[in-house]
């Protein structure tokens, strides 16, 4: 049950993570970076398959991310670092929970509906959070096809109507506007970290760290794809898009004989989103355990404890979404300290213990 | 044995059940249900200028009761005034006690007054809503919205059904409509060109009827007098309204209507007619091409191409039977149509340029190839900018 599959994380890479991209980030990358916004998302996700490389890397010395801290650090600084990742899992959960509940009280109702409506969701994921993290993997197996058909269903009901000559001309927002936009878009990009929580519970293949990045780099060309899509059908009128995958296939001449048909593809994204905004959270309880030791009624404290803590900001957050984004915006460079240098900074591995 | 296996699936029939309330939860859409009686469902807006700052007629749809024989839509038209649209739409709520719901309002029409001002303004507010969907079809029209909103239609027991109508992919097809969609208007707006178009409804009364306004089905004033007589009236949107930096600056005529939809490459069963010597002969477009294109190479030079294939649909005159079985086009004809397409397209340039509207994207195109150029150009090239006009007609074998 705590073991999951290389093709499942492959699953993850190229099909789930995508999906959280798709919410939010394409209209803060719009207000950056116009119709640069394909710019920034590259360069982000070059680094960030790196990252995943070396992630995937580590998973060859059969070892848990908690095992590999105490090989290089002891185990009170590892302990430490646990409980680092733990805040920075927290911090990285906090968008895209508030994005999700907004997109669901936006789209899914007419009207504004109750703050409840969204409260069920923390029920769902406090149950999935106390579960071993290898659980996932099976949900990974059943996400990635609904992740496919839906992520493809958008697509094909937006390109007919967008204006791909508006990413023209390129490089018009400067350097400042690109780097801006890189800044901005960070808070979305905590995969690697994620993955990092998977070390040890994955048979190492051959070539399974290119193969791993390969896949995320797949999955980050479905994303560029859209956002160009995206920038296409609203042009100037982006920033005030939230919830793009949402927006864009609407415009489909069919839909206004049939009705929102494409909502039976954001319906199948948003039933992968929840799975993939529960993820932070489930892995913040897994390095817990991993740093404390599995004890038997551990997990689900911890799993109820950061569940009603979200429940709480959710509630007290509820119209400060804006200012959540403020916030984590000028924290941006906590994600690629995560992201970026931790992976690199654990590969070396000891002499003396590879000996062993 | 049975209990401990029962125990052992419990974890994901829970799992189960709970990704179950999530969904349930949030796809619920609060089951869809609309309680009728308190809530006003908008199908379409009019928005005029008022003393106040802006006025905002909104036809709302009303349940008709249990009666089969009457059938159809019915509606009633709400007047309010107030310093924002959004003042405007919660004084609805005030008047009548219906909340207003904007989810299935597929018409906004901008009357004339509103229009002559930057139109942005009227549309802010459907703009910033979340719950407004921006795909309904915009348009200005003669006179006060507020008159086109609460007219009585021949063809349609609600007004703004009749004049969507207009605005059907078959209008679009003809040529003869240029359908413009809130969500693209304020892409154009907002775009490099701030400039667009949008189509202008006439209304004509129907000769020889009337009827009374509060009988029956159909739409009724809600301010309006009990007996008051209503002609019944048509629609057409064969004129359009140019815009530039959000004003209205000119209105095209149909013939230069048509042949923005030739040169857009819109035409599919369109028809127009040209002259065989002193006689009418219309033709049928059976296929459209057209392109813009602009060459900086020296002073700027605009290509505006259009290509068609048509068929000989109809003579004005009496025909023998060997003419009436083909449907071939005569070369004469063919050259007389080129003709006229192209004095049309040379007359919509004009109107273009008179009006300061970049209605040919000409601005926009230039950005996107050399923003340097663009910034040298950008006061002039409306100005500057030589028409170079290709028309090729032919006909169907």
């Amino acid at each position: 049950m705590n073991k999951v599959s290389v093709r499942q994380l492959y699953f993850f890479l190229a099909c789930i993570a995508p999906v959280g991209k798709l919410v939010v980030m394409p209209v803060r990358l719009s207000a950056k970076a116009g119709n640069d916004l394909w710019i920034p998302t590259l360069l982000l996700y070059l680094l960030q398959a790196a990252a995943v490389f070396c992630v995937l890397l580590l998973g060859k010395r059969r070892k848990s991310l908690y095992e590999l801290l105490c090989e290089r650090i002891g185990s009170v600084c590892a302990k430490i670092v646990h409980l680092l990742i733990v805040c920075f899992l927290l911090f990285c959960a906090l968008i895209p929970l508030l994005e999700q509940k907004l997109f669901v009280q936006a789209v899914f109702y007419d009207t504004l509906p109750s703050i409840v409506a969204f409260a069920p969701f923390f029920l769902f994921s406090a149950y999935l959070c106390s579960k071993p993290l290898g659980s996932e993997g099976r949900a990974f197996d059943l996400l990635a096809p609904i992740s496919v058909v839906g992520l493809v269903g958008v697509l094909l009901l937006s390109v007919s109507n967008a204006d791909y000559g508006a990413v023209l001309p390129l490089f018009a927002s400067g350097a400042k506007g690109i780097f801006g936009a890189v800044a901005g878009a960070c808070s979305w990009f905590f995969d690697p970290v994620l993955l990092l929580l998977f070390l040890g519970k994955f048979e190492y293949g051959k070539g399974t760290a290119y193969k791993g990045a390969l896949f995320y780099l797949a999955g980050g060309a479905a994303v560029i794809f859209f956002l160009i899509t995206f920038y296409g059908i609203f042009e100037g009128t982006a920033i005030n898009q939230l919830f793009a995958f949402t927006k864009t296939s609407k415009y489909y001449s069919a839909i206004t004989v049939l009705g929102r048909v494409d909502y039976l593809f954001i319906f199948a994204l948003s039933l992968v989103m929840t799975f993939y905004t529960a993820l932070p959270l489930h892995c913040a309880v897994e390095s817990c355990l991993q740093a404390f030791g599995r004890k038997k009624y551990l997990p689900t404290i911890l799993s109820v404890g950061f569940n009603l803590i979200f429940l709480i900001f959710d509630g007290l957050l509820d119209y400060h979404f804006g200012d959540v984004l403020g916030v984590v915006g000028k924290l941006f460079w906590i994600f690629p300290l995560f992201t970026l240098l931790l992976p690199p900074l654990l590969l070396p591995s000891r002499r003396s213990h590879e000996g062993a | 044995m049975k209990a401990r296996k029962l125990l052992r699936t419990i974890p994901m029939k829970l799992y189960a059940l709970l990704l179950i309330v999530v969904l349930f939860s949030f796809f619920s859409n609060d089951f869809g249900l609309v309680d009728i009686q308190k809530t006003a469902i908008i199908l379409a807006a009019g928005i005029d200028k008022s003393e106040e700052g802006f006025m905002l007629t909104a036809q709302i749809a009303v349940p008709k009761g249990t009666d089969r024989s009457q059938g159809g839509t019915s509606s009633v038209d709400v007047t309010t005034t107030g310093v924002t649209v959004s003042d405007c739409v919660s004084s609805i709520f005030g008047e009548t006690g219906w909340v207003p719901k904007l989810v299935f309002c597929d018409l906004i029409v901008l009357g004339e007054e509103a229009a002559s001002e930057d139109v942005i303004g009227y549309l802010n507010y459907f703009l910033r809503s979340e719950y407004m969907n921006d795909s309904c079809k915009l348009a200005v029209c003669e006179g006060k919205a507020e008159a086109l909103i609460a007219s009585k239609s021949a063809l349609a027991d609600v007004s703004s059904i009749a004049i969507l109508n207009l605005f059907s992919d078959a209008a679009a097809k003809s040529g003869k409509v240029l359908a413009k969609t809130l969500k693209d208007f304020a892409v154009d707006y907002y775009g490099v060109s701030k400039s667009s178009y949008l189509p202008y409804i006439r209304m004509m009364e129907q000769r020889g009827s009337s009827q009374t306004g509060n009988g029956g089905s159909g739409s009724s004033d809600a301010g309006g007098e009990e007996g008051e007589i209503r002609p019944e009236v048509v629609y057409s949107a064969e004129t359009t309204a140019l815009f530039a930096d959000g004003k209205m600056a000119a209105v095209l005529p149909p013939d230069e209507t048509f042949a923005y939809s030739l040169l857009k490459g819109n035409v599919e069963s369109g028809i127009f007619t040209a002259q065989d010597g002193e006689k009418p002969v219309t033709l049928s477009v059976l296929s459209n091409s057209g392109s813009i294109a602009l060459d900086m190479k020296g002073a700027p030079k605009v290509k505006l191409k259009i290509g068609v294939i048509a068929r000989l649909c109809c003579r004005g005159t009496t025909a023998p039977m060997e003419d009436v079985s083909n449907d071939n086009v005569p070369e004469a004809v063919l050259e007389n149509a080129e003709e006229l397409l192209k004095e049309n397209t040379r007359k919509l340039w004009q109107t273009a340029k008179e009006s300061g509207c970049d209605l040919f994207e000409l601005k926009k195109a230039l950005y996107r190839s050399s923003p340097k150029k663009y910034d040298e150009w950008k006061e002039f090239l409306l100005d500057k900018a030589e028409p170079e006009i290709v028309t090729d007609v032919r006909s169907s074998k």
